[in-house]
């Protein structure tokens, strides 16, 4: 529910193994938001994110890269041992146009919400009126490498 | 406020639809402010009536409640009372509820859901007001723009009730009333006020929450009679509660409302959403039920082979086709979706569909779709037949099924007498009014054939059926004579003042044909496409010349009465035919007979070419057939009925006989018995290697077990090693970073979930017994070996050495990784060391002795070392034992994965114990270590899975996986086998079934088959529950000697052509499918769908073999 408006969400939870890389562009094309999940006990995770971010570009091909509405998430809160400070993941995503952060806990049911109002929000932000009178329910496509707490995160 | 006292029946009539016709009657008398009160009455009992219950977050609930509220507040003595801080009458119920139970039970339920907060609820409710919203989208906007229009321009308001109706708001109100109004248009005029309760997004705040929960408590309506009994004390004495008429009525109008049950239940109509699979399939049997097709939906009916035959053929199958089709689509299309608005509909509307046959009751529907309008007439019986096992889903269409039970008739003969006709074909429509009956409608085609009569029942029903027919050819069309809208009553007939023959036939014209019955008016409208005003005579223009004196809802007795010329319709009609056929015999004669011979031959030449260019594309569609898929399928087929029915299967009795003595005698009938009818499941244990190990069928299945068991345990040992100690080795290069990091949170992970897998656990866990004592049994069994092996065995020293140098390094280097911890472990892996050198020879005898090939170990050696760019230590011969740190590193990221993956496998699945998904591990640690240029692929542990808890034994199990992958290791990724499958796949759709690779490229997206990925990557794993695994599994083992080694592509075909049908009728996009075979996983019927795999090969090879 986004500004009263009812929003059904298609979200594409993609492969966390690099190989199945390739099986992401039939995913990608015609996403409204990504979602980039990482692991905030697992620095690698987040460095991977540039890297996802920009397969994402190329592999979806947006037709205004700058503005596509990214959503970074930092999973696994609920653990003891971060390994990513919020201020540096904050910090990479204001570097990228300013990308909404939020730390999120799957398993705790933490943030999950908002992160996700706000991928709906800015999704919906790039075509304003376009769905309204579509003859098909707005659907929104969305990428998160995994949500679920206990998944690794494949980045 | 002044309320005629009929309202009150009126609010009690409103509760049965066959009532409504009364309720509507007064409706007209009403008063226009009292309206705003009573329309969300009306359409909650609308709601009710329509779908057996109303939803608690249903928009006529929030209307009510904001008309009782003003209701309530108007001359409400709030100083008096205290209560002018407030805007709501939550004051005046915490008033009430001092004096009175019900009041009290209310505001205690109110209480708690506002201490309670519950967010839920109110999302909920806030959520529907959008989706409301969203409904609005699917309806074509003229229609209701001009509605609220018109009420609004008619109806100035003057309610209490602030006007701010929120356009937002109002657009769903519109679309209920809407649905009423097609039915009864002369209300229209009543609607004024629905725009006034209206404040469907402000009434998400708790205002009107008591006033819900009254109403869903039933007590609402003994609250307002209290007020009303008690008013004094509440109430001005000018107030509406006051007032001795208007309150009590207030008051009993609501027990109507009271009376009903409300449910928070979703329902389908509260999400405008695609249906679920689940539904589709429901809603697919049931027209499937409809025809002649019982035998699951959509076994594969129109191939498109057949369809292509059918071209050059005969045209009989199309008939079939077509009757099939119109059945699906009733049921689709009488509901109204995305793509079809419903405008109209009617019950018990008569038909006398043939002539030797009576008049039925049937559903009589108006649709308007992209193609245009459709008029729709369905046999009661064919509704039941329809609705039977349809509960609550559809409560739109439930209002069918009320009316009449189900009675047991064969709906086959009554398909036939359904009517669709399409409005563009129409161009007369002659209405026909009897005083004694309700009138009766026939539709003329162009061709000028009548369509059966339908006749409406009384009470204006054909009135309001032309209305909405008016309001659906809106814009490019339009009745001719126009509909007259009349102030406060809605669309009436058009009035003509006939003068003499002034009015052309063509301009339709009204007369009254039965001369001896003085009110009987009947109607000629012609459908224009256009609007054209010069077609309308000018007194038509004015429609007030006559307009003042009508009464509704019949003005036609002030008709002049001008005597009819004889039939006029009729003779109406015939003029329009002659001139048709004027028309074309004028052109016919126009030729002389010489051309005419022309014309002929030339139609024939067409006629000849056009078929042979069907055969021409016959013969190279089979060509195509031939060359490209005739490598899918061998090309003998084996009988399934011969030498004996197979459809039993590979029974323990049948196993006896083929397996003497641990040799398959006659592998061709073990295949053929397993291929048709699968295998018992108690002896699956013992089938299956013979199954799986293509080349040697006749091997021991006991050698093989053993043979499996140390390689096994070897390689487990090895892959224990590494995992151990990659990590610190990591730490020790300082290569990759990442990779370290990596290693270090999997270190940090694994304890969490499970305190066994821990680094320093993990280091001791060799020692572990169950471990041990196998090992020991084996190295028992295998000692006697030892001595020849002393190359292999200090190989194996070698790399035990390096090891654990590596390790002590990174004690040294990593001062803050537990010393201790790790020193023990360097002592833990060299006594491993110790005892796994006689291990280690085992495997390597093996491969010596050649006799041993049930592992398959060694072809994927071979597979191994000559793909392998990095050293891998599936040959450790040629690498002398050393492991390169990057080697280390790939190990450990595979490791961290099966971890990962292993842990989720079926956690569901009764097998699964921490022990037994332990062995999982094992398995899938020993397969990678062996190929680690393959590496671990997400969805390995699935195909290990299924043979595992077939086996229940981990040598046997990795042996039989390592078979088994040879053939699925190219569908992971950049094994190049995923392509070559959709490939396939989109070949033998194109071939199979036309219509369904038409559709499906259409929708452009997925011919590329992403659909099918998870299907192909893990042979229907995921997709079947596990007794259907196995048996499609074992199917597919044997399909490679029976029928085709592509087995898999079959099935997935059987799998799309199962639910072709649903995948055409809603018209599935890329997406949808995706969704649609994801909701599906594990619901699949696997025998039907194994023996429509069959068929389809069957018919691939006969396809074939006919050349």
């Amino acid at each position: 529910m986004v500004e009263d408006r009812l929003v059904t969400m298609q979200i594409w939870d993609t492969a966390g193994q690099e190989r199945f890389q390739s099986l992401g562009v039939a995913f990608y094309r015609g996403a409204d938001c990504c979602v980039l999940v990482f692991d905030v006990t697992a620095q690698n995770t987040f460095k991977s994110l540039e890297g996802w971010r920009d397969e994402f570009l190329i592999q979806a091909s947006p037709r205004d890269p700058e503005n596509f509405p990214f959503v970074v998430i930092g999973n696994k809160i609920d653990l003891e041992n971060r390994a990513v400070s919020a201020k540096r993941a904050q910090g990479w995503c204001h570097g990228k146009g300013d990308i909404p952060y939020f730390e999120t806990s799957a398993k705790e049911a933490i943030n999950v919400e908002q992160a996700f109002q706000t991928v709906a929000k800015n999704a919906l932000a790039q075509e304003p009126e376009v769905g309204m009178y579509n003859e098909f329910p707005d659907q929104i496509k969305l990428t998160s490498e995994q949500n679920k707490p206990r998944e690794g995160c494949g980045c | 406020m002044l309320v005629t006292p009929s309202l009150l029946s009126a609010a009690k009539a409103v509760y049965s639809v066959s009532l409504i016709r009364a309720a509507s009657a007064f409706f007209s008398l009403v008063n226009c402010l009292i309206q705003c009160k009573l329309l969300p009455v009306k359409q909650i009992s609308e709601e009710a009536v329509t779908r057996k219950f109303v939803h608690e977050e249903s928009s006529s609930i929030t209307s009510l409640c904001g008309a009782v509220e003003a209701c309530l507040l108007h001359g409400l003595k709030k100083r008096a009372l205290g209560l002018f801080k407030h805007g709501t009458t939550t004051a005046l119920l915490q008033k009430l509820s001092k004096h009175y139970e019900p009041a009290g039970q209310v505001l205690k339920i109110v209480n708690e859901i506002e201490t309670n907060n519950d967010p839920t609820r109110f999302s909920k409710l806030f959520q529907h007001g959008v989706i409301q919203h969203k409904h609005n989208n699917s309806r074509p906007p003229t229609i209701y723009e001009e509605d609220t229009n018109l009420n609004r321009v008619e109806y100035p308001t003057s309610s209490t009730e602030s006007t701010k109706s929120p356009s937002k708001g109002t657009s769903y109100s519109m679309l209920v009333l809407q649905r009423v109004f097609e039915a009864f248009p002369y209300l229209k005029s009543l609607d004024s006020g629905k725009a006034q309760p209206k404040k469907t997004l402000p009434s998400y705040s708790p205002k009107y929450l008591w006033l819900r929960i009254a109403i869903f408590e039933k007590q609402l309506a003994k609250i307002l009679d209290y007020l009303v009994q008690n008013n004094s004390k509440y109430y001005e004495a000018d107030a509406l509660i006051a007032d001795p008429v208007d309150g009590p009525i207030l008051a009993s109008l609501l027990v109507g409302p009271c009376a009903l049950d409300y449910t928070k239940m979703k329902t389908t109509d509260h999400f405008w959403t695609d249906p679920p699979a689940d539904e589709l399939v429901q809603r697919h049997r049931i027209h499937s039920g409809a025809t002649h097709h019982l035998a699951g939906p959509g076994s594969p009916k129109r191939p498109g082979l057949q369809q292509v035959r059918r071209h050059t053929s005969s045209s009989s199958e199309e008939s079939m086709k077509g009757q099939h089709i119109s059945a699906k689509e009733y049921v689709e299309s009488l509901h109204q979706n995305s793509k079809n608005t419903l405008l109209y509909g009617k019950n018990n509307v008569l038909v006398q569909p043939k002539e030797d046959v009576e008049a039925l009751p049937g559903y009589l529907s108006l649709h308007q779709s992209a193609e245009g309008l459709t008029i729709k007439w369905t046999p009661n019986q064919l509704m039941n037949g329809c609705y039977e096992d349809k509960e609550d889903d559809f409560d739109r269409r439930s209002i069918y099924k009320r009316y009449y039970q189900p009675p047991e008739v064969s709906n086959i003969l009554y398909w036939d007498y359904a009517l669709t006709i399409y409005v563009d074909e129409i161009v007369y429509i002659h209405c026909h009014q009897q005083p004694d009956c309700g009138g009766t409608i026939v539709l003329v085609g162009q061709d000028g054939v009548q369509r059966p009569p339908i006749h409406f029942p009384k009470g204006g029903h054909l009135l309001a059926f032309l209305s909405c027919l008016e309001n659906g050819l809106l814009p490019h069309g339009q009745l001719d004579p126009p509909l007259w809208s009349q102030r406060g009553k809605g669309k009436v007939f058009p009035k003509m003042r006939r003068k003499g023959n002034k009015i052309p036939t063509k301009e339709g014209s009204t007369s009254s044909s039965s001369t001896d019955e003085e009110e009987a008016t009947d109607y000629v409208f012609r459908i224009v496409a256009t609007f054209k005003p010069d077609n309308i005579p000018p007194e038509m223009l004015d429609p007030k010349l006559n307009v003042k004196m009508d009464n509704f809802p019949w003005p036609f007795q002030n008709v002049d009465p001008i005597p009819p010329s004889q039939s006029t319709m009729q003779s109406y009609a015939r003029a329009q035919e002659e001139q048709n056929n004027s028309c074309l015999s004028r052109v016919a004669a126009n030729h002389s007979r010489a051309t005419i011979k022309q014309l002929c031959d030339t139609m024939k030449n067409q006629i000849i070419s056009r078929a042979f260019y069907g055969w021409l594309a016959h013969c190279r569609h089979l060509k195509t057939v031939r060359t490209h898929l005739s490598g899918l399928v061998h090309h003998s087929i084996v009988s399934p009925t011969h030498p004996c029915n197979a459809n039993l299967g590979l029974t323990p009795e049948k196993w006896q006989e083929i397996c003497q003595d641990g040799k398959i005698a006659n592998p061709d009938e073990l295949y053929r018995l397993v291929y048709y009818g699968g295998v018992t499941h108690e002896i699956r244990k013992e089938v299956w290697p013979y199954l799986l190990d293509s080349s040697h069928p006749e091997t021991l299945p006991e050698e093989s077990s053993t043979a499996g068991t140390t390689p096994t345990a070897e390689r487990k040992w090895s892959s224990r090693e590494i995992y151990n100690y990659a990590p610190k080795a990591d730490h020790d290069t300082q290569t990759e970073v990442d990779n370290a990091e990596h290693c270090d949170s999997e270190g940090n992970d694994v304890p969490d979930s499970s305190p066994d897998d821990g680094l320093g656990d993990s280091i001791a866990r060799p020692g572990s017994l169950p471990d041990r004592s196998k090992l020991d049994s084996a190295g028992d069994s295998e000692s006697t070996d030892a001595s020849k092996l002393t190359h292999d065995g200090s190989l194996d020293r070698d790399r035990g050495i390096i090891v654990t140098k590596t390790s002590i390094d990174s004690a040294g280097v990593d001062d803050d990784l537990s010393g201790g911890e790790s020193g023990e472990a360097q002592r833990l892996s060299q006594s491993q060391d110790l005892n796994e050198v006689p291990e280690d020879e085992e495997p390597n005898d093996k491969k010596n002795d050649n006799m041993t090939n049930s592992t398959g170990s060694e072809n994927a050696r071979h597979l191994s070392a000559s793909k392998e760019s990095l050293i891998s230590p599936a040959s450790p011969a040629s690498n002398g034992g050393i492991y390169s740190p990057e080697l280390l590193d790939n190990v450990a990221l595979n490791l961290h994965r099966i971890d990962k993956d292993v842990q989720r496998c079926d956690r569901n699945y009764w097998y699964f114990t921490p022990a037994n998904l332990d062995k999982l591990r094992n398995i899938m640690c020993t397969y990678v270590w062996e190929h680690l240029d393959i590496g671990y692929v997400q969805g390995m542990c699935d195909l290990v899975a299924p043979l595992l808890v077939i086996f229940d034994d981990e040598a046997l199990t990795y042996s039989c996986f390592c078979e088994l992958m040879k053939r699925m290791a190219y569908n992971f990724p950049h094994g190049g086998a995923m392509d070559n499958h959709f490939a396939n796949m989109r070949s033998l759709i194109q071939i199979l079934d036309s219509e369904l690779f038409e559709h499906m490229h259409q929708n452009g997206d997925y011919t590329h088959f992403y659909f099918c990925y998870r299907w192909f990557l893990l042979d229907f794993k995921r997709e079947l529950v596990y007794d259907d695994v196995f048996c499609v599994w074992e199917t597919i083992w044997a399909a490679k000697h029976i029928s085709s080694a592509h087995f898999v592509l079959f099935i997935a075909l059987a799998l799309v052509e199962y639910y072709r049908d649903i995948i055409l009728d809603n018209n599935m996009d890329f997406t949808d499918i995706i969704k649609f075979f994801n909701e599906m996983a594990e619901r699949h019927n696997a025998k039907q769908v194994l023996k429509i795999s069959r068929e389809l090969v069957l018919r691939i090879q006969t396809l074939i073999e006919n050349k």
